[in-house]
């Protein structure tokens, strides 16, 4: 990029732009009030919580809005031109093929039924005018650009053939087929495993860097932003509240939602005894209630005066190309911030002894049957093949502890929840808990131990009965168990409620009524109102809000000090289960591959496959500096798993293993014990792994 | 130094059905002064140029107020602009320098970077200027000395040699014939954290070259 290009204009000019939807309400704004502009080679982040308009804003540049959406005010310029206020047809033309878009969904932008070269080359052929062949060897050539494994061979399969990483990057190199100046990307890594995530965040990177392509990235994360923006627009409400150079936004953020929203994400090597997570009060309101002639974070706000409820603050500049929309930006100190009585729970100290073993798995096996496509299988002959979902797992809870599993989806976590709660029975091993045995199915256990066993699922919508009330549903466990005598359960759910801080009036609503947050509050008050020993949580805050998540952690937490419950706590998110558990284990195809106390994990020695996980999450911190390890590839079927050590075929530290690295092929490795309870499933000696560096440093 | 890493990527482009006007205001907006003219699939069908944008008086001689208003705003890119037969273009992979010296010989301000009719980006005077000033480390703090040196194998060599002999490195240079005096070259070198004096008491201990100029910038 020639230094010319720094006074050139900005590649998109959006000023005050406001969209509406019609609705049965009349018609709702809901982005008002938004600029920012994105110049070439760099990108601009638009971050914020669900509901905000972030893509509303991204479908207005491309006037994608529906049937009933308009941009109601404000103007768009690309490259100089006005894009608000044409007609469908010219808007086609002017965009041609300079503006691309990249969803988060890959499968939603791909054609199931037509092979991933024939869509590649068609952009080609159709747009340019390309000759077929020409066409297709361009297509390979993106493809290669964008770290294709084996190009020429994915031209000729269809979508479902690769995994959800590839499917993204062929959704990249269409976009990028048409070398656009533009290209507008809304969550393109947030279905992505987290070591997939960052290869392709990489990518974006030297994408942009190479192409001089301009970038509008719209996500939730701020980790993610941290990574890969330039600039970053943080909306609230449908306005943009804060924007600025990534830097200094992170660094000493103006805008108190800005603030709100640092001190709710979990930092990566927080703990829950070192530091809280402090949730915004209330909720994003819905467009329609949105405050009118005020500012529009003044409800939720605790600098709010009278002023902030009568008239809206501007969006103002408080440093070069760093604004703020809120009236005393200079005068708040957001170090000097105290949580207001009652935001976060005053949590009972944590249990001193070690508590007794109540959960001990021993060389735990879940398998499931795959039919074999042979012939003989028909007539029962064939050779029986196995999905190795949990291989060989061991480990022991203690009572009062919150054991944290990690690792990539198809690693076997959730299999074995599943296997645990009984929803699977386990192939091989013992299981046990408290002094039940644990293998049988759930539909043949005891009531007992149903009760002592309970679970809080990933997504509340699809574990809740959408025509049920709020409270029959948390009363079905206290009536099934006789927690309480049958003419106190009303008084009991009520209590429930409350203990997950809602009120009694949400015992008459229907699911439907509840947002997301509110939803998982009454599926924890559910899973604990038999007042279980043990809770296995799956997921239970990744489809949450930032702000929304950092309650429900502190009220997991809370219940959890306040009855001594033990807990699995199974996330994707290593900030999160490092910030909630006591006791990490980290799992690759069906394996555990570490296990230990929390800090040992995230500290070396690690395992070669933890420090790839450690080295790829994003970091809410642009300064922090991160190792740069990345995976080669997927995860192997476990249908077939590798042999010897299940993770030979990606491990970037093979060459650490004295004497050669054929073992690693043919045999099973060795646990090698570290301080205390931390063990490593590896061939490579502690005292190497030891001499690693940390993968993350702050500055 | 090729045209691709020095040339404007997606430059500001139009089609030729838009009004004059339109245009106008579009290089009033990003500041640019050639906007290639694309049709579907980015291939050039023309370059409009501000100099193009000038109308001449006689079109207009005959023409009362009103009538020039709509002749203004009747007037479409297509009928201004530099027509493809007519618009010298450049691939990605020329050098800087055949980029230079189209735009010297044909006195053109740009030259629009096709790929197979397709436009990549543009190189413009002013990149080549970037680029020239870079060549000679513009902007960057040290001792610039200029020797004339008689047109010959190895005596560039020896104020290289001369220079690296005291520990010191060029951070950037370059050689031109000098100007009047045929059989001579003009070397400019410029040398960080190195005292003006030093340096040219070095330089001019070279036997057969002239140091003609030296001066801190």
């Amino acid at each position: 990029m020639s230094e010319s290009t720094a006074v050139q204009a900005p590649v998109l000019k959006i000023e005050n732009v406001a969209i509406s939807y019609e609705t049965r309400y009349g018609d709702v704004e809901a982005v008002r009030e938004v600029s920012f502009d994105v110049r070439r080679a760099t990108t601009f982040g638009v971050v914020g919580e669900s509901g905000c308009g972030k893509s509303t804003v991204a479908f207005g540049i491309v006037d994608f809005l529906g049937a009933n959406g308009k941009i109601v005010g404000g103007s768009i310029k690309f490259q100089g031109r006005e894009l608000v206020g044409r007609s469908q047809e010219e808007l086609r033309k002017l965009r041609g093929d300079q503006i691309a878009m990249v969803y988060q969904d890959p499968m939603q932008a791909l054609n199931p039924s037509v092979t991933i070269g024939d869509q590649l080359a068609e952009v080609l052929t159709v747009h340019r005018g390309i000759a077929k062949k020409e066409a297709w060897q361009k297509s390979i050539r993106m493809l290669d650009r964008v770290y294709m494994p084996d190009a020429a061979n994915v031209m000729d399969r269809y979508p479902h053939q690769i995994s959800g990483g590839q499917q993204q990057r062929v959704v990249i190199a269409m976009a990028l087929l048409n070398n656009p100046a533009l290209l507008i990307m809304d969550e393109p890594t947030t279905a992505l495993d987290v070591t997939v995530e960052a290869v392709v965040l990489d990518l974006i990177e030297d994408l942009k860097r190479d192409f001089d392509t301009a970038i509008v990235y719209i996500t939730h994360d701020l980790g993610v932003v941290a990574r890969v923006c330039n600039y970053v627009g943080v909306m609230y409400a449908g306005e943009m509240v804060e924007t600025g150079p990534v830097e200094a936004l992170y660094d000493d953020p103006q805008h108190p939602y800005t603030q709100g929203l640092m001190r709710c994400v979990p930092r990566l090597g927080t703990t829950k005894e070192s530091s809280r997570l402090y949730p915004i009060r209330g909720r994003v309101p819905a467009p329609k209630d949105r405050p009118k002639g005020a500012c529009i974070f003044a409800p939720r706000c605790d600098y709010a005066t009278e002023k902030c409820r009568s008239e809206g603050p501007k969006l103002r500049e408080i440093r070069p190309g760093h604004q703020v929309r809120c009236f005393y930006a200079k005068e708040i100190d957001a170090a000097a911030w105290q949580p207001p009585a009652g935001l976060v729970p005053d949590l009972a100290p944590p249990p001193e002894a070690e508590g007794e073993t109540i959960l001990e798995l021993e060389g735990l096996r879940t398998y499931y049957e795959q039919a074999s496509r042979s012939v003989l299988s028909l007539v029962g002959l064939g050779e029986k093949q196995y999905v190795k979902a949990v291989d060989d797992v061991s480990l022991a809870l203690p009572k009062g502890k919150t054991l944290g599993i990690v690792g990539e989806s198809g690693c076997g976590k959730s299999t074995l929840a599943k296997t645990i709660v009984g929803l699977e029975s386990p192939t091989e091993g013992q299981v046990e808990f408290l002094e039940f045995d644990i293998s049988i199915p759930v539909s043949q256990r005891d009531m007992d131990l149903i009760e002592e066993l309970q679970m809080v699922f990933q997504n509340p919508d699809s574990t809740m009965n959408p025509s049920y009330k709020v409270g029959q549903q948390i009363g079905r466990p206290l009536r099934r168990f006789k927690t309480v005598p049958a003419d106190q359960v009303r008084d009991e759910v009520i209590r429930l409620l409350n203990a997950v801080r809602l009120d009694g009036r949400y015992y008459d609503r229907l699911p439907r009524q509840l947002s997301g947050g509110e939803k998982q509050r009454v599926g924890i008050a559910r899973a604990f109102a038999s007042r279980p020993e043990l809770v296995l949580c799956d997921e239970p805050v990744s489809a949450l809000d930032v702000s929304v998540q950092a309650a429900v952690l502190n009220l997991l937490l809370e219940i959890q000090r306040e009855h001594g419950t033990t807990m699995m706590f199974i996330a994707h998110d290593l900030s999160v289960v490092r910030f909630f558990s006591d006791y990490v284990a980290v799992m690759y195809l069906g394996h555990i591959v570490e296990i230990g106390p929390a800090e040992a994990i995230y500290a070396p020695p690690y395992h070669p496959y933890t420090e790839a996980l450690l080295s790829a999450v994003p970091i809410p911190d642009p300064k922090a500096e991160q190792k740069h390890i990345r995976l080669e590839g997927t995860v192997p079927s476990a249908l077939n798993p590798p042999s010897g050590c299940v993770f030979h075929t990606r491990c970037p530290r093979r060459d650490l293993v004295p004497g050669g690295n054929q073992i690693c092929e043919e045999e099973i490795p060795p646990w090698r014990y570290n301080t205390g309870d931390h063990r490593i499933y590896c061939h490579i000696p502690l005292e190497d792994l030891r001499r690693l560096d940390p993968v993350v440093t702050t500055s | 130094m090729l045209v691709r890493d020095y040339m404007t990527r997606h430059p500001v482009m139009v089609e030729p059905s838009i009004s004059v006007m339109e245009a106008q205001g579009v290089m009033a907006e990003t500041h640019v002064r050639h906007l290639p003219v694309i049709q579907e699939g980015k291939r050039l069908v023309g370059l409009l140029t501000r100099e193009r944008l000038r109308i001449p008086p006689t079109d207009l001689g005959s023409l009362n107020v009103w009538e020039i208003s709509r002749f203004l705003s009747n007037l479409k890119v297509r009928d201004v602009m530099v027509q493809r037969k007519d618009v010298i273009t450049i691939e990605p992979d020329a050098t800087v320098e055949e980029a230079a010296q189209t735009m010297a010989e044909n006195r053109i301000g740009s030259l629009p970077v096709l790929e197979e009719d397709i436009v990549v980006g543009i190189i413009t005077e002013v990149d080549l200027l970037v680029q020239l000033s870079q060549l000679l480390g513009a902007g960057v703090k040290g001792v610039r000395a200029t020797v004339r040196v008689p047109d010959a194998i190895g005596e560039f060599a020896k104020i290289t040699g001369a220079i690296a002999s005291r520990g010191w490195g060029i951070y950037s240079g370059g050689g031109v014939p000098a100007p009047k005096h045929p059989g001579y070259w003009d070397m400019v070198v410029k040398v960080r954290n190195v005292k003006k004096d030093e340096i040219a008491a070095v330089l001019q201990q070279i036997e057969g070259q002239e140091l003609i100029d030296v001066r801190d910038v």
